[in-house]
C-alpha cells in the first residue's frame, strides 16, 4: 500500500491550541519499511494515528492507495500495533487471536489460520495460555501473531518493543524482519531509538520537536541482516544522531 | 514450636466466636435481664427451640431478597448497556436514577404495601429498588472506562459499537459488576426485612415485629442472628464467585 501525505498539519485543543504536526508532505512507495524518529512529543504517534483514522486532521489530506484513511480503515486493510500489547485477559492465547479473526472475517482476503498465526511467531506450544502467564517478549509476539492475521497492507507500528529489555528487543526486531519479508507490507515504525531505526528501515524520516515537521529524509541502502559494525551503519548513526540533535536544538 | 497459620475463613470465625464469648461473659457478669440484651446462649436455645418458625420465615425472607437482588442487579445490568449504546440518555436517566434513590425507603415501602398487599411482590419490589442503584453506578463506569489501549485496537479493527460492547466493555465491566454485588447482595436482605417490618403475612422481618412489640428479645435476636449469617454467606459466595470469574483480577494488570 502507498502514502501520500500532502500538507498534513494537526493541531490539538486542549483547550489551548496545541500544534503537533506543522505541514508535513510524505510519498512512501508500497512495501517500504520507514521508521519515524524525533524527540518525545514530536507528534510521531499523532502521525500514525492519524493514518489510522483514530484522530482526524486539522489540516490537509492522507491517502492510502487512493483511499482517504477512514475508507482504507474500514476496508481492514490498515493494521495498528502500540507498545501496550493490548490483548484481553480473559482471553487465552487463542482466543485472542481468533476473536480478530473473527472480527476481521468479512474483509479477508487470504485467510490464516489461527495455529498458523501462533506458529509463525513461535508460540504454539502457549495457544491456551492467559496473557498474564506469558513474559512481555511472548505477549508482544502474540501481538505480532494478531497483526498477521490481519493480512494488511499497512502496518502502524506505535513503538511496540520499546518496553522490552535490550536484548529481548533485538530478538523480535529480528524477528519482525523475517514476518515482514515475505509479504512486504508497508511499515510506518514509531521509535525514539536511531539502532533500531537504523537496523530495520529502508529509510528514516526525522522529525523536528513539536510542532513536528520533517528536518530529515534518509534512506538506508543496506541489505539484510545488517553488520552494525560496518563503515555504512555507523555513518547512517552518525548522520541520524546529527539530525536528531539539531531538531531539538531547534527548539531550544 | 511450629505456627500454625490460620486461613481467611477460620480467622473470620475465631474473630465471631471471640466476639461471641466476651457478649455471653458480660451479659453473665453483669446479670444483664434478658429483655434489655439476652445472652447468645439463650439467643442460640431460641432458635433451636423453634426450628420450623424460623426456617419458614427464613425461607421467605431469603427468597424476597433473592428475587428483589436479581430484579436490580437484571434492571442495573440492562439500563447501565443501554446507556452505554446511547450516551446521550445518560444524563436524563441518571437523573431519574438519583430522585429514586433519594427517596427514603421508609417512604416508598408503606405505599408499596398499600397499593400491592401484604404479600411478596411489595417485598421484592423494594429490594430490587435498594439494590439497583450500586449495580447501575458501578457498571455503568465499568462499561465507560474502558482501556484506551483496547479501544484504540478495536478502532483500528473498524469494530462496531455492538462489537466492542460485547468482546471489550462487557467483559471488562465484570469486575465493576461484582465490585456492586458485594454492596447490594448483604443490601438485599436489609431491603426484605424493611419492607416486612411495613406490614407482612410472614418472614424475618415479620418475626421481628412480633418479638419487637411483645419485648422478647431473645426471639427478635434468633431472627438477627439468621440475617447476619445469611449476609455473610451471601457476600462470601459473592467473593468466592468473583474469584472464579474474574480469574485475570488478582493478576498483573493488562
Amino acid at each position: 500500500m502507498n502514502v501520500e501525505i500532502n500538507a498534513l498539519s494537526h493541531t490539538f485543543f486542549t483547550p489551548q491550541p496545541r500544534p503537533a504536526l506543522l505541514n508535513l508532505n510524505l510519498s512512501i512507495p508500497s512495501g517500504q519499511f520507514v521508521a519515524v524518529i524525533g524527540p518525545s512529543g514530536c507528534g510521531k504517534s499523532t502521525l500514525l494515528r492519524l493514518i489510522a483514522s483514530l484522530i482526524q486532521p486539522t489540516q490537509g489530506s492522507i491517502w492510502l492507495d487512493g483511499k482517504t484513511p477512514a475508507q482504507a480503515n474500514a476496508a481492514r486493510q490498515v493494521a495498528w500495533m502500540a507498545q501496550s500489547p493490548a490483548l484481553l485477559p480473559w482471553l487465552t492465547a487463542e482466543q485472542n487471536i481468533s476473536l480478530a479473526r473473527r472480527l476481521l472475517a468479512t474483509r479477508l482476503n487470504h485467510q490464516m489460520s489461527v495455529e498458523e498465526a501462533l506458529r509463525r511467531v513461535g508460540l504454539q506450544q502457549a495457544a491456551h495460555a492467559y496473557p498474564f502467564t506469558l513474559s512481555g517478549g511472548m505477549q508482544q509476539r502474540l501481538a505480532l501473531a494478531r497483526l498477521l492475521i490481519q493480512n494488511a497492507g499497512l502496518w502502524l507500528m506505535d513503538e511496540p518493543f520499546a518496553a522490552l529489555d535490550e536484548i529481548t528487543r533485538e530478538k523480535l526486531t529480528r524477528e519482525l524482519l523475517e514476518l515482514w519479508q515475505p509479504a512486504q507490507p508497508t511499515v510506518l515504525w514509531v521509535t525514539h531509538n536511531i539502532y533500531e531505526a537504523v537496523r530495520l528501515a529502508d529509510r528514516v524520516i526525522v522529525l523536528s520537536a513539536a510542532p513536528g515537521q520533517i528536518i530529515a529524509d534518509i534512506p538506508v541502502d543496506l541489505p539484510h541482516p545488517r553488520a552494525e559494525d560496518s563503515i555504512v551503519f555507523q555513518a547512517l548513526l552518525k548522520q541520524l544522531r546529527a539530525a536528531l540533535n539539531h531538531s531539538r536544538e531547534a527548539v531550544v | 514450636m511450629k505456627v500454625q497459620r490460620l486461613n481467611g475463613g477460620q480467622t473470620a470465625a475465631l474473630i465471631v466466636l471471640l466476639f461471641l464469648i466476651l457478649w455471653e461473659g458480660m451479659v453473665k457478669l453483669l446479670a444483664v435481664p434478658v429483655y434489655l440484651l439476652p445472652a447468645p446462649s439463650r439467643i442460640l436455645r431460641t432458635l433451636i427451640e423453634q426450628p420450623g418458625l424460623y426456617a419458614n420465615a427464613s425461607l421467605i425472607t431469603l427468597g424476597e431478597a433473592f428475587a428483589g437482588l436479581l430484579l436490580g442487579v437484571l434492571a442495573g445490568v440492562l439500563i447501565a448497556s443501554l446507556l452505554t449504546l446511547l450516551p446521550g440518555l445518560e444524563d436524563g436517566v441518571m437523573t431519574l436514577a438519583i430522585l429514586l434513590k433519594s427517596t427514603p425507603l421508609v417512604a416508598i415501602a408503606p405505599l408499596l404495601t398499600i397499593w400491592l398487599g401484604f404479600g411478596v411482590l411489595p417485598k421484592i419490589l423494594i429490594t430490587a429498588l435498594l439494590t439497583f442503584f450500586p449495580v447501575l453506578v458501578n457498571v455503568l463506569s465499568g462499561l465507560q472506562k474502558t482501556n484506551s489501549h483496547h479501544l484504540e485496537l478495536f478502532h483500528s479493527w473498524h469494530a462496531s459499537r455492538s462489537e466492542i460492547f460485547c468482546h471489550l466493555r462487557a467483559p471488562g465491566a465484570l469486575p465493576y459488576l461484582f465490585a456492586a454485588l458485594k454492596i447490594s447482595a448483604p443490601l438485599s436482605l436489609i431491603g426484605a426485612v424493611v419492607a416486612e417490618w411495613t406490614g407482612a403475612s410472614g418472614g424475618l422481618g415479620r418475626v421481628m415485629w412480633l418479638a419487637y412489640t411483645n419485648l422478647n428479645l431473645p426471639f427478635l435476636f434468633a431472627a438477627i442472628f439468621i440475617l447476619a449469617a445469611a449476609g455473610m454467606s451471601l457476600y462470601r459466595l459473592t467473593a468466592w464467585l468473583e474469584r472464579r470469574i474474574i480469574f485475570w483480577q488478582s493478576q498483573t494488570g493488562l
